[in-house]
């Protein structure tokens, strides 16, 4: 009976649809984070958040090719964060 | 179910876009966009467009996620003397929230609300026929490759995308036409002292590589190409170049040089010769299609990740 | 169906850990302790996803290659964990020593 009822696809956009009210929760901590560290942690977020949705999606419309756009996603979360803590060297001031 | 998805990503894209544009710090705008770039990539997969996905993701959210927080640090380093000339100031850069009169915010909302039902009736319902996919996938073996979108960009509009290889390189000359050309001999960052960062950056620059490769190669059958791949070497030249050594800058000028413009003229010349053997302008031949537009893209790719290297090698102190 | 519940499970795992983690993000104090809750956490989620996925589509090389992505991910945030603790310590340093 449980069978019957219960399709792989509706669970996995219900998967997806939580994924995507966590990024959007994680806004919050975007707009009120009192330093730059904080939205760079969840710019962090987007991207693992990002990754996992692109997962299920490679499962729910059945193409593979969706596994290198999640290599892409991972490539760039890191260098935004290199690329922040290198060029912020000894910075005294705040963000504007 | 889809519509579920799909109006979750409309509304968060939307939202994250005007976010991004009123945010009152620019710090907060930069990660907002950034993460306005993550949503459009994943609106992009669900429009079926995975090519211009991945573009879209490490172009549009990853290069220049890192080229605003490169002129970001330059506005801070400004603006840094104390916190409340720090927020009047900050308050003056780009949004002005108070200087509109009421009539002309009641004229574009009624135009934004006119365009958006137009643009909703107009693809509301798509048409059944498919457009030019029947065209584009029937000539498919003669174009050598074995997908419709690689197809398209490298053989039947080669034209454009040679252009737009153009357009990258006119970015580079509007940089150097800026000043950024006085960084030339600047000796940058020092090394990476840190273990980490360095075992990391020296980590990635293989794995990079070698991805950047593979969608380059597999742009033949699957969602990939030149630009792709020319983001992802980029990458590679922005992290050596973010780690302290700007091995961009110690490549001798001629060297430089020949890298950034062989995509463009190679691509060219091909067109040429095209012609001069009988065919029309950017013609292949059917039966060396194939190994052509590999050898083009290869090219492009070195060459437009060169470009992108030295956008931010020439931007950023 | 012995998969399926498998794949269920192990989806939901992941849910619940990118919640823990997305929690943590809003209501921890201090900077350092939401790096913990979300590192660890949004990592773990990831795992059981990517799993969860790797088991639902049945192929062998795309196995691999999740089990790459994961391994890089691992990398990649733990990297920039460190790389975000230690900027936050400099400014906070720079801070301080501007203050004092």
């Amino acid at each position: 009976m449980v069978k019957n009822v219960f399709s792989m696809d509706a669970f996995f956009i219900i998967v997806i649809i939580f994924l995507l009210l966590n990024i959007g929760l994680g806004l919050i901590r975007l707009w009120r984070g009192p330093s730059i560290a904080d939205r760079l942690l969840t710019t962090q977020l987007f991207g693992t958040a990002g990754m996992a949705i692109l997962m299920v999606m490679a499962g729910y419309l059945n193409d593979l090719t969706l596994l290198n756009v999640v290599i892409t996603f991972n490539v760039l979360s890191i260098i935004l964060v290199i690329c922040l803590v290198q060029v912020w060297k000894k910075k005294k001031g705040e963000a504007p | 179910m889809d519509i579920l998805i799909d109006s979750l990503l409309a509304i968060l894209t939307i939202y994250l876009a005007f976010r991004c544009m009123l945010a009152p710090k620019l710090s907060k705008a930069v990660f907002v966009f950034f993460a306005f770039g993550l949503m459009l990539a994943l609106a992009w997969i669900r429009l079926g467009a995975v090519d211009v996905a991945i573009a879209e993701a490490a172009i549009a959210s990853g290069f220049i996620g890192v080229l605003m927080l490169d002129s970001l640090r330059d506005f801070s380093l400004i603006f840094s003397k104390n916190q409340e000339r720090l927020e009047e100031t900050a308050s003056k850069i780009p949004v002005k929230k108070d200087s509109y009169h009421w009539t002309t915010g009641l004229a574009l909302g009624l135009g934004l609300i006119l365009f958006l039902l137009i643009s909703i009736q107009a693809i509301w319902e798509v048409p059944q026929g498919g457009g030019l996919t029947a065209i584009a996938e029937a000539n498919l073996p003669m174009s050598g490759v074995e997908h419709p979108v690689t197809a398209v960009l490298l053989n039947y509009r080669a034209y454009d995308t040679w252009l737009e290889i153009g357009v990258i390189l006119m970015g580079l000359l509007a940089i150097f036409a800026a000043g950024g050309l006085k960084q030339y001999r600047k000796p940058g960052l020092a090394p990476a002292q840190d273990p980490l960062l360095r075992k990391t950056i020296l980590i990635f620059t293989p794995v990079l590589f070698l991805f950047g490769a593979f969608l380059l190669y597999y742009g033949k059958m699957g969602p990939g190409g030149a630009f792709q791949a020319a983001v992802l070497w980029g990458a590679i030249g922005i992290l050596l170049h973010l780690g302290g050594w700007p091995v961009f800058t110690f490549i001798p000028r001629r060297m430089r040089q020949i890298l950034v413009t062989i995509g463009l003229g190679f691509f060219l010349i091909l067109g040429f010769t095209q012609m001069a053997t009988g065919g029309a302008f950017f013609e292949y031949p059917p039966a060396y299609a194939g190994f052509l537009i590999l050898v083009v893209e290869t090219l492009a790719a070195i060459s437009i990740a060169a470009a992108l290297t030295a956008i931010f090698a020439f931007l950023t102190k | 169906m012995i998969k399926e519940i498998f794949i269920v499970i192990l989806l939901v795992a992941g849910c619940f850990f990118f919640l823990a983690g997305t929690l943590g993000l809003l209501r921890f104090p201090d900077l350092f302790s939401r790096l913990h809750a979300l590192t660890n956490a949004d990592n773990l989620g990831l795992g059981f996803i990517a799993a969860g996925i790797a088991l639902y589509i049945a192929s062998p090389w795309a196995t691999v290659k999740i089990f790459f992505i994961w391994i890089l991910t691992l990398l990649s945030s733990a990297t920039s964990s460190y790389l975000i603790a230690r900027f936050q310590r400099e400014q906070e340093k720079s801070k301080n020593g501007k203050e004092e």
